[in-house]
């Protein structure tokens, strides 16, 4: 192995951090737990604003292999429990196919989500996040519910609003599964489906799945209170009125209730969506939060929220994207919507449903490609196996048995059909059966296969490099590429962050953008002002505004903040593109946001719009906190003989402020490949003041007037000896 | 006796009303700064844009002085100007003057005004203007600097740029409230009405509805759509296809971070062309029917499949560096 489990797992931190917290503290410590260590000096109640599913999820299976007496270190559970449930999720996608199509679909299916790299990034080792354990969760509803409403027994629906239960307790994303499934039930009303079987398993799924999500301490009470739950609830209304009208026709005659139970069912639908319009209206109901909204309408978050449209997984998905994730599988899935749309029934309306949401949902939102991923290797799943089904098929002997089992099965029709005909010889029966059930000649049918299966094998390549190349190495050890293919491993962060842990005091606070906070507060164990989870937006604002201010105004909010270091990321001296100047226009569009006073977007810009670090950019970017730390003395480095000193590689720029010193500030240790900066806030007593210039320095008036009386101006001398007069002895 | 006073004050107070009405006309010039910012309070509350012309502007934005900001779109709306542009900036410019007039933060210290050409052409050539629209910013001390003049070229005049540039440079925000756009929701309406009269119409034959072949086409599209990222055009609006200076056409983005219009519609082709070869194969296989007929179908859905596979794998390996696998073609 090439990495430890302990590089592994950095990104993740805090949730291994929680999760070592609930094993070490037991769990009802853990949901009162109150971090003071991120967000100073708010601090962070962990306990109700995390999904505990995944801390559960590892801590149990901690808490039964040492009942069983097998001592492995919390840490392992934690490295090893993506690719576990990734496996788990492969088996839940096999038996959803299998229900939805055949077994044969299936194995394709799950053959497909082992190895897609849409997949493999959340369960690669050392991926110990939410998604991961999230996947499996969904898939396993899916399949419950596809179950029960096909056998319509209460016991598949209760299994499947437990397993949404466990969804609820993992990830956020749970929201998806309560909007389609009730789109499902809803579609199969409208297409005149309706049976006694779904009335069951969807008022026993949504009654169970609404009480028992309500247990989560961060979900609470949203699933009545807000409007991404409202669908779900009108439809268990809808249900009803659909049930009693049913009732109405089968108690009277069928032709005079034709047309009332078409406009009752529209009356009662109308009337739940007025009464959820409604209620919504008056308050009762919070309207869509901003990161669903943004989902519908697309330029929202990037007007109203720059902290969701600022980070990268919120962008919108190119062609290229869909197509690196998923390769064939993007071209060949819609094969298997067709089949599925012209071979419909109950369960294959959920399936087309699942797709065109994911779809869109993918489309809006990079993150979400994770939604899609499953439902394409399932519809991918159904047309290859639809292809192969019969091209692959052992023509010769393998249709012979058939027929030939086919005349033992049906005996009766076959002689009867038979009679009078002189049995035909082997050969000639083989030749027939062949011909008839295949007119495709063999040639042909094999090299179809070869040339699907060389597609098949394509796939399987593209999708070992892409995860060899983007996902397999952990973001914390970046890795570059020499001119003669040897790789270099760069451990900057990893050096920066040892060293905060190791030369700074324990109590010390560091800033940084929030991108790094888990890893300051998990590699250095070093208190964080904002981190990854972004819960507080004014906060950010201000840490952003620290950021984008020159350094005197960034002084004193640090010194409001209690800031002791200062973090920042800089990729000019290796070309590294994701660091803290590329962000930086973030950091100023979230300041402006919460400071519109005191920072400008515009003012970073240049007067013909660009945004620009060397000599022409603008004098608010040359002056700020952010500039000023990444490039303090980088004037004077000369990277090689033939650029220039100060040359940016990130940004193929000589830099336009070179010679500047920091009074506030001073550098504490930058990494070998000035990856990581760290730099001391100064305290009160300890940086000399700035020169004031002869101009603006204020002299005390010399036109001072005495309030003492001309007689009381005699002054007299303090501490005058006096002489004591003795008397002579 | 009384009464006697009484009309000889009227009558003095008459003359007085009268010798200010008659000698007011030619005194414009030097009204105080307090009864200029009454005279534009005044007219702001009839209408929340106020012309100008010639004389008006020099009254009014000219003179000093000031304790207000103006903010002024110099425009030419005449019919006979041709000025398309000026009619949407006109519009932009209404909604930001409407919010703040009816905004919590509406006071006398910032006004809006427009002057056309056609009624203030000294106007222009005092500024030196010869485009329109121009939106600038007259502030209460000084003259207008080069960062007065916003840059259209570069940001646009959406209502919403034009607040921030005036909170900008005057410290006022607004917040822009358009007025709700019901054409959408009248378009939906209306859509919704077609549909259901055309239901209503076809009320004894609705077989067409249970048409999967029309179902399933609908959904492969909207997939397609999707998938080739469309939604990524709508959103971040890329142009069409690239010309460089040399005249040369590039078809598709060089990067894997961007994407051209054109480049979408050539990928959403591809992909449709090999969804299609895939049905045609599987269909060739499960029909029963003419047997030559079949096999041509096998035969083109396998060219299909492989040839348009090939192409999108050889345009997806020209926008990924080191992409090191094709098939058929490099």
């Amino acid at each position: 192995m090439f990495y430890t489990n302990m590089v592994l797992i950095t990104i993740y931190r805090f949730n291994y951090r929680a999760t070592a917290y609930m094993v070490k503290n037991g769990f009802y410590q853990f949901l009162n737990w109150f971090d003071e260590r991120a967000w100073y000096p708010l601090g962070r109640i962990v306990g109700g604003t995390v999904y505990p599913g995944l801390m559960l999820t590892s801590g149990s299976i901690h808490y039964i292999l040492h009942l069983l007496h097998i001592n492995v270190h919390i840490r392992d559970i934690c490295v090893f429990l993506a690719p576990v449930f990734s496996g788990l999720t492969a088996i839940s996608t096999y038996l959803l196919t299998k229900e939805l199509w055949s077994a044969g679909a299936g194995l394709f299916a799950a053959c497909f989500i082992a190895i897609v790299p849409g997949y493999i990034s959340r369960s690669v080792a050392g991926s110990y996040d939410n998604e991961g354990i999230a996947i499996f969760a969904l898939q396993f509803t899916y399949y419950l519910w596809i179950k029960s409403v096909k056998t319509g027994s209460i016991f598949w629906a209760v299994a499947a609003a437990l397993s949404y239960f466990y969804m609820v307790s993992a990830w956020g994303g749970y929201v998806f599964i309560i909007n389609l499934i009730p789109l499902h039930v809803f579609v199969l009303l409208l297409m005149g489906r309706y049976s006694n079987k779904l009335f069951v398993s969807y008022t026993t799924f949504y009654i169970l799945g609404l009480i028992l999500s309500m247990q989560i301490p961060f979900v609470g009470f949203q699933p009545i209170r807000t409007s991404e739950h409202m669908a779900a609830g009108g439809v268990f209304a809808l249900m009803f009125a659909v049930c009693f009208l049913k009732h109405l026709q089968s108690v009277t005659s069928k032709s005079e209730f034709k047309s009332l139970v078409i406009f009752g069912t529209l009356i009662a639908a109308g009337v739940v969506f007025l009464a959820v319009v409604l209620f919504t209206y008056a308050g009762y109901i919070a309207p869509w939060s901003g990161r669903f909204y943004s989902l519908w309408d697309t330029g929202y978050a990037k007007i109203h929220i720059p902290i969701i449209a600022s980070v990268s997984e919120h962008q919108p998905t190119t062609w290229f994207s869909f197509f690196f994730d998923l390769h064939i599988l993007v071209s060949t899935f819609p094969a298997g919507l067709w089949y599925c749309i012209k071979n419909i029934n109950d369960e294959r309306v959920f399936v087309v449903l699942y797709a065109l949401s994911a779809v869109y949902f993918a489309g809006v939102m990079v993150r979400l490609m994770l939604t899609l991923t499953p439902v394409v290797c399932i519809l991918s799943g159904i047309a290859f196996s639809n292809l192969i089904e019969f091209y692959l098929r052992e023509d010769e002997n393998g249709r012979v048995e058939e027929s030939e089992e086919e005349e033992h099965t049906t005996p009766s029709k076959r002689l009867y059909d038979k009679a009078g005909r002189v049995p035909k010889m082997k050969h000639e029966q083989q030749k027939e059966s062949s011909e008839s059930s295949n007119a495709i000649g063999a040639n042909l049918r094999s090299i179809v296969s070869v040339v699907v299966l060389l597609l098949l094998m394509l796939f399987a390549v593209h999708c070992t490099w892409v995860t060899s190349n983007a996902y397999s190495s952990p973001s914390v050890v970046l890795a570059s590429y020499g001119a003669d293919g040897s790789r270099q491993i760069l451990d900057d962060f990893r050096e920066g962050y040892y060293w905060l842990s190791q030369n700074t005091d324990d109590s010390a606070r560091v800033m940084s953008w929030w991108d790094y906070g888990y890893q300051i507060a998990g590699m250095a164990n070093r208190t964080t002002l904002v981190d990854n989870n972004t819960w507080n937006n004014s906060h950010i604002a201000l840490v952003g505004k620290a950021m984008s201010s020159n350094e005197t105004a960034a002084h004193e909010i640090m010194t409001m903040l209690d800031v002791d270091y200062v973090l920042v990321i800089f990729g000019g001296v290796i070309g590294y593109s994701g660091d803290d100047i590329n962000k930086f226009l973030w950091m100023v569009r979230i300041a402006e946001g919460e400071h519109p006073k005191d920072i400008k977007e515009s003012d970073y810009f240049t007067e013909q719009g660009e945004f620009r670090v060397d000599a022409e950019g603008s004098p608010t970017l040359l002056n700020c906190l952010m500039y000023k730390l990444s490039y303090y003395r980088f004037g004077e480095l000369k990277l090689d003989y033939r650029s220039p000193a100060g040359f940016d590689r990130t940004r193929n720029a000589v830099i336009g402020n070179k010679d500047f010193h920091l009074t506030y500030l001073e550098e504490a240790y930058t990494t070998e490949h000035w990856l990581v900066r760290i730099y001391r806030v100064k305290k009160k007593d300890e940086f000399n003041r700035p020169r004031i210039p002869v101009a603006s320095r204020v002299i005390k008036s010399p036109n001072f007037v005495s309030k003492k009386s001309t007689k009381r101006k005699k002054g007299t001398i303090k501490n005058k000896p006096v002489v004591v007069k003795g008397k002579r002895v | 006796m009384k009464t006697i006073i009484m009309k000889v004050f009227s009558l003095l107070f008459f003359s007085l009303l009268v010798y200010i009405c008659v000698n007011g006309q030619p005194r414009r010039q030097s009204y105080s700064l307090g009864e200029r910012v009454q005279q534009l309070t005044d007219m702001a509350g009839k209408r929340a844009v106020l012309r100008f012309n010639g004389n008006k502007f020099r009254d009014y934005v000219k003179a000093s002085p000031r304790n207000y900001s103006v903010i002024i779109m110099f425009t030419a709306m005449a019919p006979q100007r041709q000025c398309q542009v000026c009619r949407h900036a006109s519009d932009e410019f209404t909604i930001v003057a409407n919010s703040y007039r009816y905004s919590q933060s509406y006071s006398n210290k910032l006004f809006f005004g427009v002057v056309d050409f056609d009624e203030g052409s000294d106007v222009f050539q005092l500024l030196r203007l010869n485009t329109a629209p121009v939106f600038m910013h007259f502030p209460p001390k000084g003259k207008p600097k080069a960062a007065d003049t916003m840059d259209i070229q570069r940001v646009g005049f959406a209502a919403e740029t034009l607040a921030k540039w005036i909170a900008e440079r005057t410290d006022i925000q607004i917040r822009v409230f358009r007025p709700p756009n019901y054409s959408g929701t009248f378009a939906l309406v209306v859509l919704f009405g077609i549909v259901a009269a055309f239901l209503y119409l076809r009320r004894n034959n609705l077989e067409f509805l249970y048409n999967k072949t029309m179902w399933g086409m609908g959904a492969l599209f909207f997939c397609l759509a999707m998938t080739s990222g469309q939604m990524w055009n709508h959103i971040r609006g890329p142009p069409f296809l690239h010309k460089s200076n040399t005249g040369q056409i590039a078809y598709i983005h060089g990067s894997s971070q961007g994407q051209f219009v054109f480049e979408t519609y050539i990928v959403m082709f591809l992909n449709f062309a090999v969804v299609f070869g895939m049905i045609l194969l599987t269909d060739a296989a499960r029909n029963k029917g003419d047997h030559k007929k079949r096999k041509i179908m096998a035969i083109v859905g396998l060219i299909l499949l492989s040839i348009f596979f090939s192409l999108l794998l050889s345009v997806f390996r020209t926008k990924t560096h080191g992409y090191p696998y094709s098939f058929l073609f490099k």
